[in-house]
């Protein structure tokens, strides 16, 4: 009885111990774009999941413990950083119970690190500007290659956390520089014709997509960051855009699209919902298909289409 | 001499640069301080059966500190001054999740028992919390020195087991539970389930079941039963502009002396809250508490007595940004004391709350 004992305390002890050696690594992300990165770094070797929704507004993530439950044997967990998750993640993390991805541990990622961040304020931050971000503007996912520098740091980090397959982490994500860079390239053509052209967004996230494409943001529909538009407001921009010439208002779809289509409509313009996150529209599957789909929306926008 | 003059200001020369360098820096770092936030709430009543003048009175200033300890304790406090003038350490706590599927909390903590006891002053979704918490484990939840480590399970949805010792204290107005017995073995312990489901993907349903019980001054046990449901709903598009709670929640507190229950005080409520906007929020909630008692059911004396006590209330909120608000309230209740005693009580009441810095998510 006694060695009968011995022997399932020994097998239950090798099957625990052996089980990270034939497990996926698991990838749990902030946001889609992250997962979709994750995905095409960690290839076979990954199984990414995002906690945000593409259609799901990242500021306000319910944090609903059933998000816990979902990174409870997570071996990453991918942040946005600069604050973006700040009002749900605090929350979700130490929730999870799951020691390896807290914050400061080996799998715990902060995606914006290395990435050049916009908007960074310059001395005290005042919540009279509105809900600001005081880290900088963190939708730097809508900077194609900014993506590149989160998959050069997670291909390190998967390296880190499984050695065995380092090399092939290091070659997706350079498969994966070559494709964007191809992809930014087509994307770059279809938008030359509108550069310098002015646009209005609902929120301050397209900042890092007009540096890209040389676009000029003109307003938001909302007055200040996370402050919904007044009729005063819509009607004071509205004038502004009739003025200057500027037809296009962006929205997503976690958006209102009721105030964006009013300002539309009186300066004469029109507005359009884009996906600035993976699954936040139809076909936009992966960080690839998001900027073919969110391209061919801004330029189409631009074209009077 | 000489010599060691010469080196001794050749040394100084040579440092000087780094010296004067050394002091446009602090010496302190502040680069590990901990997050600080601080809310304020102020709240006025008007109200014929209460013995005070209209106004608007402050009714507390709350500073939060949060940081991390080292690898392995996060430090959360939040620190209450009260409109009284005294001060209130209400939270003071050190939180481990170094354990895997186990979260430790240490210190003075706001115990897991219920739905509306988990809940700051301020984020109460009502400005006046159900007559029944005041009557069973404390108008703003069952706070003492203890631990309590929560299991979440490996059942495939979100089910969490509770388990709590706490430092024993006596009956007084925060503490409506006696757990006073002197006894060694008067430990007060807590167990609380709670079991949440994703009906689909906007739509959550949460079920908890509390005990709580030690030993009070008349050496018998004396307990606190809860259970709450909540379903919840926040369209994943519309997260910041739509979405509903309904939630009910039913408490007992009872004691068992020479062996039989005595059930002292039960009651609960169910309340309906529905987002308008991004900005306005509504709510109404209808209540019963039983032997409880509450400000405006007094005797000729203006002494308090129990009673049965039903009321309703609606109020509405204007929410500007995430990090402040003004609502108003209406209630009505209905008392019964048993003896012929039996006052109405209307009142409105508005309150403002602000808050600045950091302050921590509300749990979901």
């Amino acid at each position: 009885m006694k060695s009968f004992a011995r022997y399932l305390w020994g097998s239950v002890l090798g099957l625990l111990a052996a089980a990270p050696a034939f497990a996926d690594l698991k990838v749990a992300t902030s946001l889609t774009d992250l997962a979709s990165v994750a995905q095409f770094v960690g290839g076979k070797h990954v199984s990414a999941l995002s906690l945000c929704r593409g259609y799901e507004d990242p500021h306000f993530v319910p944090a609903k413990p059933s998000l816990m439950k979902a990174i409870q044997h997570a071996n990453v967990f991918v942040s946005t950083g600069l604050e973006l998750d700040g009002g749900w993640l605090p929350l979700v993390l130490p929730g999870s119970r799951n020691p390896g991805i807290q914050q400061g541990t080996k799998g715990f990622v902060d995606a914006s690190e290395g990435v050049n961040v916009l908007e960074k304020p310059v001395g005290t931050v005042n919540r009279a500007e509105g809900d600001i971000h005081p880290l900088g503007n963190p939708h730097y996912y809508a900077d194609p290659k900014d993506l590149e520098v989160v998959a050069h740091q997670l291909a390190d980090v998967f390296s880190r956390l499984d050695p065995a397959n380092a090399a092939d982490y290091a070659a997706n994500a350079k498969a994966f520089d070559e494709k964007m860079d191809a992809s930014l390239e087509k994307w770059e053509q279809q938008l030359a014709p509108y550069k310098g052209s002015s646009i209005v967004t609902y929120h301050k996230n397209f900042d890092y997509f007009a540096d890209r494409f040389g676009l000029k943001l003109f307003g938001t529909v909302e007055p200040k960051p996370g402050i919904p538009p007044s009729p005063r407001h819509i009607t004071e921009l509205a004038a502004a855009m009739k003025q200057a010439g500027v037809k296009v208002v962006l929205y997503q779809p976690y958006y209102s699209a009721d105030a964006s289509n009013e300002l539309a409509k009186r300066a004469g313009g029109t507005a359009v919902e884009v996906a600035t996150e993976v699954g936040g529209l139809p076909g936009t599957d992966d960080v690839f298909s998001k900027f073919d789909v969110l391209v061919n929306s801004v330029a189409g926008a631009l074209a009077g289409k | 001499m000489r010599l060691r003059t010469s080196a001794c200001l050749f040394a100084a020369l040579v440092c000087a640069p780094a010296l004067a360098g050394a002091q446009t820096r602090s010496m302190f770092s502040n680069l590990a301080n901990p997050a600080l936030g601080m809310n304020a709430l102020f709240t006025g009543t008007a109200a014929r059966t209460l013995d005070q003048p209209y106004g608007l009175g402050f009714d507390e200033a709350e500073i939060s500190l949060i940081s991390v300890v080292d690898p392995y304790w996060t430090f959360v406090s939040n620190i209450v001054f009260v409109g009284d003038g005294s001060v209130d350490p209400e939270e003071v706590w050190v939180r481990s999740t170094n354990i895997p599927g186990i979260q430790i909390k240490l210190g003075k903590i706001r115990g897991t028992f219920g739905k509306h006891g988990l809940l700051h002053t301020h984020a109460f979704p009502f400005i006046q919390g159900p007559i029944i918490m005041e009557n069973s484990i404390g108008g703003e939840g069952f706070k003492d020195p203890g631990v309590e480590a929560a299991w979440l399970t490996p059942l495939p949805w979100f089910a969490e087991v509770t388990g709590g010792v706490y430092q024993a204290i006596a009956a007084d107005a925060d503490h409506p539970l006696d757990f006073g017995s002197s006894r060694h073995d008067n430990v007060p312990f807590l167990g609380h389930l709670k079991n949440q489901l994703d009906l689909n993907n906007a739509t959550t349903l949460e079920l908890g079941q509390s005990i709580l019980q030690g030993r009070g001054s008349d050496g018998f046990p004396h307990s606190a039963y809860g259970a709450d449901v909540t379903i919840r709903n926040v369209p994943p598009r519309n997260s910041n502009r739509r979405g509903w709670i309904l939630q009910s929640e039913y408490l007992q507190k009872g004691s068992r002396i020479d062996g039989s229950y005595v059930r002292e005080q039960d009651g609960g409520y169910a309340s309906f809250q529905y987002r308008l906007s991004q900005v306005w929020w509504m709510g109404v909630r209808g209540e019963q508490a039983r032997q409880s008692f509450t400000d405006f059911l007094v005797d000729d004396t203006g002494a308090p007595v129990p009673g049965k006590v039903n009321r309703v209330c609606a109020n509405i909120a204007w929410t500007p940004s995430e990090f402040s608000f003004i609502r108003v309230e209406y209630s009505h209740a209905q008392a019964d004391a048993g003896n012929g005693l039996r006052p109405n009580d209307d009142r409105i009441m508005i309150q403002m709350s602000y808050t600045i810095g950091y302050h921590p998510a509300h749990a979901y």
